[in-house]
């Protein structure tokens, strides 16, 4: 405790900003950015521009390249695996600067295999079930806890928005004390329209990990930070820049996805009474009902790539240090892989969706994100019955253009 | 060409003729048979080209790396024949090998 009191966590200079606010002007509000994306695929499948400015967001960190979006899902394939013309290091202008240049996300291959297989060992299945029950559950439960008595709830502000967050903070084992300054700097870590509140973010959150890491080094626990503090690779720790870069991203990566995820399916739960009630009898139609919440809305409906070399798509000329905007919302919604691809249908052929993207740099937290949105899922079943939209509230709109959520959703239950 | 005999999910037992040098995965991919999804394509970062190897020529592979064998460790379906597709890399004496694709988890 002595030793916890030392760690100081340090908040914005300005404490009037509000990084919550950025959302819109980095992600978008657009009800619905689906019918644009359709008018790009029926006219090719590369087009030239940039996918921000096009649906009408504010520049963000990026540097003046020329700019395609990518929108045929045989292109979008192979930009995401085709990693000799195709590279991540696009993201060193945006995740690198506040993530820091060791996030694996703005690395390539051998380097970022190198890395990435420390992570992954960490989040597959077989381990992180088991956080389900230890860790999950008692954040569900306590959540839900603090509504299921009043009969309504906005389940996006009472629920979804916190507990993907409470998870990782008891997974880091942080204390309580400093968890509203970290979510602060965390969120406003992506605020790259804002970006020296960005870097101002990274730089703080940056310090407090490296006196955590020294904590759990000196005392370790059974915490991630412990565990990852602790990792050697050929005789030594993790590098630093590796170590905090990861660390400054989780809660991005973990967090704000799997909010957007689990909003985004529990809307369309609401919207669609009937698959609602279909899961009630049926449990083991979970899986799919999650899948086709990924497809149908994913979070994250952008990955960014910069071609390595003067190349070619879909006969498209692409100069080399381009950057490509790859819409993995255009593929989820492509009809000739999904048919009558807009509705949000569980019982649909399963085909993978590309939400937890492609290619090596595949979502290395996806089947936490599973567990997650399972565990959600059960307790709203277990615990909400009745559920419908609260008639007297507005109906729940998911919104954004780069990331997708519902800012509300009302419900009524239990009577 | 070796000529590897894959037995897809729906139990169709297809000849696919590979290329040497190239992964196995690859070559199944290549021949259209896409209920192998081999969504990361081919970097061992995710196990959706799980196969069951057939006991006879499983001595002709190297052994699993322990990446392979933790990915493989996270599908329910694996058993002692079980590989990534990915990292199986053709040669001249796979002739004849004979793989099944592992069900979906």
């Amino acid at each position: 405790m002595v030793a916890q009191a030392r760690i100081a966590i340090r908040d914005f200079d300005d404490p009037t900003y509000d990084p919550f606010a950025a959302d819109e002007v980095n992600f978008g509000d657009h009800l619905d950015p689906y019918p644009q994306i359709a008018r790009w695929r029926d006219q090719a499948p590369v087009i030239k521009g940039a996918y921000r400015p096009e649906m009408g967001l504010a520049a963000a960190l990026m540097p003046d390249r020329e700019n395609f979006i990518i929108v045929g899902t045989s292109e979008i394939n192979t930009v995401l695996t085709d990693t000799s013309r195709f590279s991540n290091a696009a993201y060193k202008f945006n995740l690198g600067v506040t993530f820091g240049q060791g996030s694996i996300s703005t690395m390539d291959n051998p380097d970022h295999g190198r890395w990435r297989k420390i992570f992954q060992k960490i989040f597959l299945p077989q381990y992180v079930s088991t956080w389900g029950e230890t860790i999950v559950d008692p954040v569900v439960r306590d959540l839900m806890g603090k509504f299921l008595e009043r009969g309504h709830a906005d389940l996006i502000e009472e629920f979804t928005l916190r507990y993907p967050f409470e998870v990782i903070y008891r997974q880091l084992d942080l204390p309580q004390s400093d968890v509203r300054t970290f979510q602060r700097l965390a969120i406003g870590q992506t605020d790259y329209v804002n970006y020296e509140k960005a870097i101002e973010a990274g730089v703080k959150l940056g310090a407090y990990f490296k006196d955590l890491v020294a904590e759990r080094r000196a005392r370790p626990g059974d915490d991630l930070v412990s565990l990852l503090a602790l990792t050697s690779v050929d005789g030594d720790y993790l590098p630093e820049e590796i170590l905090i870069s990861f660390l400054r991203q989780l809660m991005n990566a973990a967090g704000d996805t799997t909010y957007r995820g689990t909003s985004v399916l529990l809307t369309a739960l609401l919207e669609n009474p009937d698959q609602l009630e279909a899961l009630r009898a049926n449990r083991s139609l979970i899986p799919q009902a999650i899948e086709e919440a990924l497809r149908w809305d994913g979070p994250v409906a952008v990955q960014l790539r910069m071609a390595t070399c003067d190349t070619q798509l879909a006969g498209v000329d692409i100069p080399a240090g381009s950057l490509l905007d790859v819409v993995a919302g255009a593929a989820n919604r492509d009809p000739a892989l999904y048919p009558d691809p807009d509705r949000f249908n569980i019982f649909r052929d399963r085909k993978p969706h590309f939400s937890f993207s492609r290619g090596p740099h595949i979502c290395v937290g996806q089947h936490l994100a599973r567990v997650e949105m399972t565990r959600a899922l059960h307790a709203v079943l277990d615990h909400l019955p009745g559920l419908r939209p609260d008639p007297d509230k507005p109906r729940a709109e998911i919104r954004g253009s780069m990331m997708r959520v519902p800012h509300h959703l009302y419900v009524r239950f239990g009577d | 060409m070796p000529t590897i005999s894959v037995t897809t999910r729906d139990g169709r037992a297809v000849p696919v003729i590979a290329e040497v040098g190239r992964s196995l995965m690859e070559a199944i991919r290549g021949a259209g048979i896409d209920d192998l999804m081999a969504l990361c394509g081919g970097s061992c970062s995710c196990a959706t080209c799980h196969v069951k190897v057939d006991a006879m020529h499983a001595h002709l592979l190297s052994p699993a790396s322990e990446y392979e064998n933790d990915l493989l460790d996270s599908s329910s379906h694996r058993d002692g024949t079980s590989r990534l597709s990915c990292q199986i890399t053709v040669s001249a004496e796979l002739d004849g090998l004979r793989v099944t694709i592992a069900p979906e988890d």
